[in-house]
């Protein structure tokens, strides 16, 4: 190339450079034709209803903008979770704007799906029924999620008009060894609530209540009422079970049992409570009959059955003989077999020794899920199908194909010649592809419904958003097609409402609008239910009348436990759940299998060497996790992955557990349990590369989390500290106050008014990751897939960061980290545009528009909480619809990170310049502080010297990590508080 | 010279003036004419004439970051008895009755990472003429790209917060 030819391509680049930098050409401003009432453009509008992602019921409400649903928040009115959201309510949203989500009824011809009008659907569901019914008695069967009283109902009068069978409610975890031991020990047929806020001492054997056990959020802070520091005072958490799940970490002491034997402990401790004369005021002809059944479990053939140390149980005895108020849990809900049901029936018989009152115990308060029918019951229903029992299934949001063992042959059932299957679902899913119409209904945050979480409450659920595709509401299509001459109800919201009204739940149409706009219709606080009887039977129950013992270990046994994150398998298919790593882990987008070091050890393998599970049911591969959190004999799994379909973010992740289960049932409760007590493993000689994104297992010594105990607490006051090194460092506030010649290059920095900051107190936090779920919603933050994670690529602005401890590897620490918004941010001084930049309110701020990418100051943030977005992230359409239109969507080539929520901090300061007055105390929550189902995060203003951010920096636990950096970060952490070891 | 040198010189002069013309007039002409709307709304007769205040059709400014565009039924509550037959109007009808939005051409362009908050400038007793000109003087408003400078010059001129988050981007 000749100078000439390189002058004009030069010239030429620069031209066109120049030209790429204008905005982009105007776009169309569309008008609204008849704008609604009292809709403001660019102000949200919020619409109360009731969180469908479990069958908990948690209250939510919407952020509408412009007519699209763009975040959910807890219903700060819901007694039941108090304004607060776990991950998965968060990622609600992701199911509506999914992009697999179905757009039209699907019906099967010869050669596939053909996709056909939602009318059409209609009309062949009302003509198949009919057909069904005229044909005889029961042809029409129903397979249902748990749902809400009206919609059963309606279910249940229109299959009635079918002249068929009430429908069966299908859940995968479906409490069925928790029920019998409510039956009988407490006479309540049912699943009570607990009172467990109440407690002093809690023992638990598995139950994994801050995951998926019954009603997540509610005990989450009724967890931390008890849990957390108050003065000297501190409730104190056992754990006795072979596994920790997120729960477990939680657990003050964990004592590891051999799997399979949480029954022997738990009846070994029934008979340490008689023995030392608790209980007397059992009826006589029980507490005889206890001490008869109870005599094999001995202390010591509970400590050989179990493999706990003698000192660590006899600890835990006497904690509990010494308690005054304690609360025993049973099981995970995984486990409904012959351990599960005794393991509850022995939980539950604790609490009645130790408190014949029973004063934690709520019968008042009952779990919806409640109505799930028991495993036995289901596999009954499908048994019947196979056997040609019914010509029309219809199918109401499950998804069993996935979720029951293969053995269970929901796929013949389905397959029965003669059946046509209706399916309900909005997804193309494993059982929704064996339908023969699959009919995608309104989902709940776009629908009419109620659904009480406990049986005192009405809570309701109403459209949150416009339509996005034709879909019609469930209630309306039943409505539609139950009846032959007229329906009750001109449609499904007046059948709600005329419900309620003969209910006596409202009085009248004022009411009900009323309950609309707050969510439901609560009980005034401190006003109790009427307290339910319980009858405490005289005689044992009959599952304990034989001694129990554990099969003798042989090889290794298998857990599959339910998922904090995709819970059994629905949430597989939002980006968000897949995204956020698993709480212990750390691992997106794949299914580790947990392994204890010394089994790892024992046959060579490492984290991420792909090993071959084998049972009589089936295989699967997955790569091994080591970690201290697991008993050497047991692997255990999380479920919810292994697809075969369920969209793009499900399909061809991880493995799928439930695969390796036999569907064989106990006889005793009539559940089934996803524990085996044998499996083979071979390794695979394969590896792969997990996606975790911890750094490190361990802090290697230096100041993350840091701990006291409670006794260090008592001595009282923060030592005064003047050095430079990690022991010795100050607290330094990142104010003006903390500035001092001799340590700081830089002057303060001056504040206007204003100095925002987080007070994040460890001791509070259970590591349950919904305040990562809120950032992902709140901030368009990307979701980057598995690939990329395993490049360390991931973006998430604010993480929960895992430690173990390094003396005790077994305990396992969380810590929420974000951008610390330094007063002396290294980011800042090292950036050659100046992008980041102290603001005159304190928050670090990334300006992306001038950032070029150099990332000099991820490389020098000792938290590394600055992502870098190496490519423009993808939101498939229609889920760009939920992003948050006050928050840039960031593109590639610039570095991002927590702001605080600035957006937030913006509106509160509007409100009040309009008002003409200073922001208020409280009046600015980011989104990851809302949400936080145990207040451990808490956000204000630092100048104001009685805010109370400002007030908790005076606490003795109060720190700053890694502040020997001289940083000076506006995040101040509470020491997690742990109890004597 | 000869005849031909004439001619090509007479033919190079003239294209050079063409071209200068034109490039004066696309690029350099002083007043600019703005898009083509799908309905030729006046700002003239509408604020200037009949003196319809801004707020009347952009209700918003002062609640709200945007100042929001009417609905097609606003336009009609006057219309539906002023030139209710003026065919530009039946147009609008015509919108109104197949409930469909007006296509209007989006005109004050800023950038996505910005966030213009219309009521904070409003509750200052910032006019809305101080940005937008006199549009009551316009019938087809131009197009205006609003840039940083333009926002820094008056913001430090009334010494309004620069705070790069906390007043324009996040």
């Amino acid at each position: 190339m000749n100078r000439r030819t390189f002058l004009k391509l030069a010239g030429l680049g620069s031209v066109s450079f120049a030209a790429g930098c204008s905005p982009e050409s105007p776009k169309h401003l569309y008008s609204l034709v008849q704008a609604p009432e009292n809709m403001v453009t660019g102000k949200a509008t919020w619409y109360a209803s009731t969180c469908r992602e479990c069958p908990a019921g948690c209250g939510v409400i919407a952020k509408n903008r412009e007519g699209r649903v763009v975040k959910l928040e807890g219903n700060p009115l819901h007694p039941l979770n108090r304004g607060k959201l776990c991950m998965r309510g968060q990622a609600a949203l992701q199911a509506v704007y999914n992009p697999d989500r179905l757009q039209s009824p699907l019906l099967r011809e010869t050669d596939g799906f053909t996709p056909i009008g939602f009318e059409q659907a209609g009309t062949i569901l009302k003509k198949k029924t009919w057909e069904a019914a005229r044909k005889g008695s029961n042809r029409v069967r129903l397979l249902t999620e748990t749902v809400g009283e009206s919609q059963m109902e309606l279910f249940r009068t229109a299959l009635r008009n079918w002249d068929s069978q009430d429908p069966v409610v299908f859940e995968p975890y479906a409490y069925e060894a928790l029920k019998t031991a409510n039956r009988d020990v407490f006479g309540v047929d049912g699943l009570v609530s607990y009172r467990m806020d109440q407690a002093d001492v809690l023992l638990s054997f598995g139950a994994e209540f801050l995951e998926t056990w019954l009603s997540p959020v509610e005990y989450a802070w009724k967890f931390k009422a008890m849990h957390a520091t108050r003065g000297a005072e501190k409730g104190v958490f056992f754990l006795v079970s072979p596994l920790q799940t997120l729960t477990g970490a939680n657990a003050d002491h964990w004592l590891s049992c051999a799997p399979g034997s949480e029954a022997v402990v738990a009846l070994g401790l029934v008979r340490q409570m008689l023995d030392i004369q608790r209980g007397r005021r059992l009826p006589p002809t029980l507490r005889q009959a206890l001490l008869k059944a109870t005599d094999f479990y001995s202390q010591e053939t509970v400590l050989r059955l179990s493999g706990i140390p003698m000192e660590a149980y006899e600890r835990l005895v006497v904690r509990l003989a010494e308690a005054k108020l304690p609360l025993v849990l049973g099981s995970g809900s995984g486990l409904s077999d012959e351990n599960g049901l005794r393991t509850n029936l022995a939980a539950n018989l604790l609490n009645l020794i130790l408190d014949p009152n029973l004063k934690l115990i709520d019968a008042g308060h009952r779990h919806r899920v409640e109505t799930a029918g028991r495993r036995a019951e289901v596999l009954d229903f499908f048994k019947a199908l196979s056997a040609g029992g019914a010509d029309l299934l219809i199918l109401n949001n499950v998804n069993p194909a996935f979720s029951l063992p293969p053995e269970s042959g929901v796929a013949a059932a389905l397959k029965a010649s003669g059946l046509f299957v209706v399916s309900f679902s909005n997804f193309l899913d494993e059982t929704s592809r064996l339908s023969d119409l699959i009919l995608p209904v309104k989902l709940p945050l776009e629908t009419w419904d109620d659904y009480s979480g406990w049986s005192t409450v009405v809570s309701t659920l109403q459209p949150t958003m416009g339509a996005l595709s034709g879909s019609p509401h469930l209630g309306d299509l039943f409505l539609e097609a139950g009846f032959e001459s007229q329906p009750p109800a001109p449609n499904f919201k007046t059948y709600v409402a005329r419900r309620l009204q003969t209910e006596r739940r409202i009085a009248n149409e004022l009411e009900w609008l009323r309950a609309l706009q707050q969510g439901g219709v609560f009980p005034a606080a401190g006003q109790a239910p009427a307290a339910m009887s319980m009858a405490v039977p005289e005689q044992l129950p009959a599952a304990l009348a034989d001694p129990y013992s554990p099969a003798p270990a042989a090889g290794l046994a298998f857990a599959a436990v339910p998922s904090l994150r995709l819970f059994d398998g629905r949430g597989a298919n939002k980006p968000w759940l897949c995204e956020i790593p698993d709480a212990i882990c750390r691992i997106a987008w794949q299914s580790p299998v947990r392994m204890h070091p010394d089994t790892a050890r024992a046959r060579g393998l490492k984290s991420a060497d792909i090993v071959q599970i084998r049972s009589r049911e089936g295989r699967i591969e997955a790569p091994v996790y080591v970690t201290e959190t697991i008993h050497p004999s047991l692997l255990a799994m999380e479920t919810g992955q292994g697809h075969s379909a369920y969209g793009r973010y499900a399909e061809k992740a991880g493995a799928n557990p439930f695969a390796l289960l036999p569907a064989a049932t106990d006889p005793a409760c009539g559940g089934a349990s996803t524990y085996l007590a044998a499996v083979a493993m071979e390794a695979t000689g394969r590896r792969i590369q997990l996606a975790n994104t911890d750094g490190s297992r361990t802090q290697h010594g230096r100041a993350f989390i840091l701990t006291a105990t409670i006794d260090e607490l008592l001595k009282g006051g923060r030592p005064a500290r003047t050095g430079l090194t990690m022991d010795t460092f100050p607290l330094t506030l990142p104010l003006p106050e903390g500035y001092d010649p001799k340590r700081d290059f830089y002057p303060p920095h001056d504040h206007d008014h204003y100095r925002w900051a987080m007070v994040v107190d460890l001791d509070r936090c259970i590591g349950c990751g919904a305040c990562a779920a809120a950032c992902y919603a709140e901030n368009n933050v990307g979701i980057v897939g598995e690939s990329r994670i395993v490049q360390g690529r991931e973006m998430a602005w604010l993480e929960i960061v895992r430690y173990h401890d390094e003396r005790r590897m077994q305990r396992v620490m969380f810590m929420p980290m974000l951008c610390q918004h330094c007063d002396n941010a290294p980011c800042e001084s090292v950036c050659p545009v100046y992008a980041p930049h102290h603001s005159a309110e304190g928050l670090n701020n990334q300006i992306y528009n001038r950032c070029i990418g150099t990332r000099f100051c991820s490389q020098n943030c000792p938290y590394k909480v600055r992502r870098f977005n190496w490519f423009d992230w993808e939101w498939p359409e229609p889920m760009n619809q939920q992003l948050n239109p006050d928050v840039t969507v960031r593109s590639k080539g610039v570095m991002e990170k927590c702001s605080f929520c600035v957006q937030r901090i913006k509106e509160a300061r509007t409100r009040a310049k309009n008002e003409n007055r200073p922001i208020r105390e409280g009046e600015v929550t980011p989104a990851c502080v809302q949400t936080c189902p145990t207040d451990a995060l808490v956000f204000g203003n630092l100048m104001d010297k009685d805010s109370r951010v400002r007030r908790l920096c005076e606490d003795p636990r109060a720190y700053q990590a890694m502040g020997y950096l001289n940083t000076k970060p506006a995040v101040i952490y509470l020491k997690k508080v742990l109890h004597e070891v | 010279m000869s005849k031909g040198n004439h001619a090509a010189l007479l033919i190079t002069l003239g294209s050079v003036l063409f071209a200068a013309a034109f490039l004066y007039f696309f690029y350099a002409w002083p007043e600019k004419i703005g898009p083509e709307q799908p309905i030729p709304f006046s700002h003239n007769v509408h604020s200037g004439i009949k003196e319809i205040q801004c707020q009347y059709c952009h209700p918003y400014v002062a609640y709200s970051n945007f100042p929001g565009i009417p609905p097609v039924e606003k336009c009609l509550h006057c219309h539906n008895y002023i030139i209710a037959n003026f065919p530009w109007i039946r147009k609008e009808h015509a919108y109104f009755n197949d409930n469909r939005p007006t296509p209007w051409i989006k005109v004050n362009v800023i950038a996505e990472h910005a966030f213009f908050n219309h009521q904070r400038h409003i509750n200052s007793r910032v006019a809305c003429e101080e940005c937008h000109g006199e549009v009551k003087h316009l019938q087809r408003l131009p197009e205006k790209i609003w840039r940083m400078g333009q926002c820094l010059e008056c913001h430090h001129k009334k010494k309004a917060s620069v705070d790069c988050w906390l007043t324009c981007h996040n």
